[in-house]
């Protein structure tokens, strides 16, 4: 926590900031530390994609509805054409938003992305295809994320 | 682009907008005194609940989407419906188990053999629904994917059998039945997407992948 601000709001749903935060933690120290400790591919291929997997989930479904009030998806019209869809809360729910808890959600998101490009260079300059594979996943599931809820996002600020 | 007002789209939509109301009213309410909101207030939800609901909703989906692609029912006729709630989740799941399940069977490379069974049927999928595009067919990339993805679970089935019976004579057997299963999941999808005096160009890839991945079941040792 930051001693220098006065708090004025906490966050207002911690669970689902711990959840947040937890599956991208978890695959970036699972990946890290595994390197060092296991020496089955496999075993560190399942193990991380599938928590990015879940993070992946976790933020799409549940803490960008409640930390930041944005959700996207994409769906096939009657017509058979795919449409995504990019929706947000209106703008006094949007005003209401915690501030810690939004702030906590863009920069875990933006970070985490950050981690998994430099972990992806480390992989390039060491020629090692399979882990740049798994580097690779997770990047996108990271980017994917990212580019969904910005989209939501400057729509909510055209509408302003 | 951006709306806001309750448009009813699936029954799935329409509750997660009243989740994301309620969950609001639940933190205005847990917060300092503010402005009541105009809607009437409803009790403050858990958390654990709404999200529940959508592991069950996403897992139905899964499964639905499994029984429409794999096994015979009356919307194959109309493949553009049939798959019109894709999703990625089952795919990913059909892929990585069929890397573990190689990589189990094989007795030497087993990292090396999950690796190229990953990479090559995501990449696969990615090539195979680049072609129908590039013959001008009418697919949507995610949907295909999808499909591409769920095809494989015949060739799962297949792959945990020749895991448990190492006998030659039935894994040849085994794939030839999985594999022409898988075909015939994939074929009005694909064969509908494209041009009629083009379809065996769009099918004979699908096919070539689906026999490769035979190939790699029977042959690994």
């Amino acid at each position: 926590m930051d001693p220098n601000q006065p708090v004025q709001e906490n966050y207002a749903n911690p669970k689902t900031c711990f959840f947040h935060i937890l599956f991208k933690a978890a695959g970036l120290a699972f990946y890290i530390l595994s390197a060092l400790f296991i020496d089955n591919f496999v075993i560190i291929f399942v193990v991380t994609v599938l928590l990015a997997a879940l993070d992946f989930w976790v933020v799409k479904n549940v803490s960008g509805r409640i930390l930041v009030g944005l959700r996207w998806w994409n769906e096939i019209n009657d017509l058979g054409e795919s449409v995504w869809r990019f929706e947000c809360l209106d703008q006094e729910s949007l005003a209401r938003m915690n501030k810690k808890d939004s702030w906590l959600f863009w920069w875990t998101l933006y970070l985490t992305a950050a981690a998994w490009t430099v972990l992806g260079i480390f992989s390039l300059i060491r020629f090692q295809a399979d882990y740049l594979l798994v580097v690779g996943v997770c990047l996108t599931l990271s980017v994917a994320n990212i580019v969904g809820f910005t989209k939501c996002k400057k729509g909510a600020l055209l509408k302003k | 682009m951006s709306l806001t007002d309750t448009v009813p789209l699936h029954a799935s939509s329409q509750s997660d907008i009243d989740e994301i109301e309620n969950l609001i009213n639940a933190s205005v309410h847990s917060g300092p005194a503010t402005v009541l909101p105009a809607r009437p207030p409803s009790p403050p939800r858990a958390q654990i609940p709404p999200v529940w609901d959508t592991v069950k909703r996403d897992l139905s989906r899964i499964v639905s989407n499994l029984k429409l692609v794999v096994f015979p029912n009356p919307y194959r006729e109309d493949p553009g419906k049939a798959l019109r709630d894709w999703d990625l989740w089952g795919p990913f799941f059909f892929i990585v188990f069929l890397g573990l399940t190689l990589s189990w069977s094989a007795s030497v490379k087993k990292s090396e053999v999950f690796a190229v069974a990953f990479a090559v049927l995501a990449a696969g999928a990615v090539i195979l629904t680049l072609n129908v595009l590039l013959l001008g067919g009418q697919i949507i990339f995610f949907q295909s994917l999808s499909l591409l993805g769920y095809c494989l679970f015949p060739l799962d089935v297949g792959a945990v059998i020749c895991l448990l019976k190492d006998n030659v004579i039935l894994k040849v057997i085994v794939v030839c039945v999985t594999l022409a299963w898988s075909s015939w999941a994939a074929y009005p999808f694909m064969s509908s997407a494209v041009n009629p005096r083009r379809k065996a160009l769009a099918l004979y890839p699908v096919f070539l992948m689906y026999v490769s991945v035979g190939f790699l079941i029977i042959a690994i040792d």
